[in-house]
């Protein structure tokens, strides 16, 4: 899966979770201050790039994802992993 | 072409609970059409009351939460439901009475902080962190812990077994579940909102709540149709475009928002034929929460040696009691031995109410059972608490799992919605199907919360995503 399709993907979840448009949402987003996410919708932005993906966000992970763009280099790091472990 | 005897609003919203007017206002407010169908003749599901030979009873729920610290108070304000409906604020807002111990928990954090501190000397540090933890809300702490339970939480703080069951036993009423089940975040969430902010009751009734809810929806220039059964969600190229009621009516929308049970809202209302076949898996293997079994009592005047009233009263048979065990005897309908119940005396001391988690068995079932355990659970009550109380009853009736499905159509009459274990917290299908473009769906079904602090922010929350939509 290329980066940009990674992208269009996270977007498109925190466009569904946050009711913003998906326009409204760039690599430079913060959920938390743009996209007004709260713990609940933090939690379900988690579950649903982790059930999309089919990976697991390990907890440490969690509090280095503030930004699309980090959303995207981590979830990126993951499926290589993933395909590495296979 | 639509026809032309069609009704067509911006919004419409299925169903009146406490969810559905919320969001209706506030998209009311902001200058949109709507309409609310409600099949009930009267607006509020869960929170809504009644009256019988001059008592008045809260039907469910009985309390509300969330007024100083969560999204309550900002709600009041934004829509002036202060201005309608009064508040009354009960401190300590909950106790739990157990063979040894005696523990409230109030408004004041550093006191309820020195009340546990002073039964339990060994845990003093450890219950100043805790309740510190509660009060906290960082997002991402939170999504760190989204896989946990309540019982991870109370085990990382606590070792006194007898503690955390104290702690642990308020989530059987609040959410019907054991700590070992319960999701870390919805357990977090009942302390600070329901519990630690809680105590606030509508004078007059819960039903003042609903009502005040629904005349600022009507003054915004919202509809609200009573008795309005709704049969079908009408779809059109995977797009939602309203509803049909029961009387065929249809009403054309650009956003069908429900406020009613899930299962009846995809199976029923949506059909099968719309449905995935990864989201059927998912629906069907989802649990819902368990029932519940409330005891009405309205007694003479002469009753005395009552306990604090206004507040959530929550009796223990046994200290350390094995919640998992306690709640494993209630799905199967076990109640020989009651091993504890919540108790609230209305303020006026004319009403007493009790709760029981329950299972949905079926209606002979509940035939055969609702009078023994009526009866058994007061006996418990006058044994425990209330001295002669069966001497002074002027009424008793008691609300079944059967007649909380009948009253509000919710799933197996679930209490809470799906129950809240940690695998079934905040799935997005649940919250915007993916196939149906248009629908929202809002209050307890959404895996997002429960309980009035966690339906009101559902319904604001669905506003404010249909809002940017709009915007957009």
């Amino acid at each position: 899966m290329s980066e940009n399709s990674i992208e269009k993907e996270i977007i498109s979840i925190a466009s569904d979770v946050s009711g913003f448009d998906p326009e409204e949402i760039t690599l430079e987003t913060n959920f938390y201050k743009d996209l007004e996410v709260d713990s609940i919708k933090a939690i379900e932005i988690t579950v649903a790039i982790e059930k999309t993906f089919k990976i697991s966000v390990r907890d440490e992970d969690v509090p280095n994802i503030t930004t699309v763009s980090q959303a995207v280099e981590l979830v990126t790091k993951l499926l290589k992993q993933k395909d590495a472990d296979v | 072409m639509y026809k032309s005897d069609n009704q067509i609003y911006d919004a419409v919203i299925i169903g009146a609970g406490l969810s559905g007017l919320v969001c209706g206002c506030y998209l009311a407010k902001a200058g949109m059409k709507v309409l609310i169908a409600e099949q009930h003749y009267k607006p509020g599901g869960y929170c809504t009351s009644f009256s019988r030979q001059g008592f008045t009873f809260s039907a469910a729920a009985h309390f509300v939460g969330g007024l100083k610290n969560g999204n309550l108070g900002k709600i009041f304000n934004e829509l002036g439901i202060d201005k309608i409906v009064e508040i009354k604020k009960y401190d300590p807002s909950n106790i739990v009475i157990t063979p040894k111990y005696r523990v409230s928990f109030g408004n004041d954090l550093e006191k309820t902080i020195r009340d546990f501190q002073e039964k339990f000397t060994d845990e003093s540090d450890n219950i100043r962190s805790f309740f510190y933890y509660l009060m906290s809300s960082d997002p991402k702490s939170t999504t760190t812990m989204r896989s946990w339970t309540f019982k991870d939480v109370l085990d990382k703080y606590f070792t006194n077994n007898e503690l955390k069951s104290i702690l642990g036993f308020p989530l059987l009423g609040n959410a019907a579940l054991p700590p070992s089940l319960t999701s870390a975040f919805i357990g977090t969430k009942i302390f600070k909102e329901f519990i630690l902010d809680g105590g606030y009751y509508p004078v007059g009734g819960m039903h003042k709540l609903p009502e005040a809810f629904a005349q600022r929806f009507c003054e915004y220039g919202g509809e609200l149709r009573l008795s309005c059964p709704v049969r079908k969600i009408t779809v059109r190229n995977n797009n939602a475009t309203g509803i049909r009621l029961s009387d065929g009516t249809n009403i054309l929308a650009k956003y069908t928002i429900s406020n009613c049970d899930a299962r009846q809202t995809f199976l029923k209302l949506l059909g099968k034929k719309l449905i995935s076949e990864d989201f059927m898996d998912a629906l069907n293997a989802m649990i819902p929460s368990l029932s519940g079994f409330v005891l009405y009592l309205g007694t003479d005047e002469r009753l005395n040696k009552l306990p604090e009233t206004g507040i959530n009263i929550w009796v223990m048979s046994n200290d350390g009691l094995d919640l998992d065990d306690v709640y494993l005897s209630v799905k199967k309908g076990d109640y020989r031995d009651i091993d504890g119940y919540l108790l609230y005396v209305s303020p006026d001391k004319r009403v007493i109410l009790a709760f029981l988690p329950a299972p949905f068995k079926n209606k002979s079932y509940w035939v055969r059972n609702k009078l023994k355990l009526a009866e058994s659970l007061m006996r418990r009550i006058e044994k425990d608490i209330i001295p002669d109380l069966t001497k002074h009853i002027k009424f008793m009736d008691a609300a079944t799992p059967q007649t909380l499905f009948r009253y509000t159509l919710n799933y197996k009459g679930a209490a809470f919605g799906w129950a809240s274990f940690p695998s079934q917290l905040a799935i997005t299908d649940f919250r915007k199907p993916s196939f149906v473009k248009g629908l929202y769906m809002t209050g307890h079904w959404t895996t997002k919360g429960f309980g009035i602090p966690g339906v009101i922010y559902v319904g604001e929350d669905t506003a404010k995503m249909i809002l940017r939509r709009e915007n957009a």
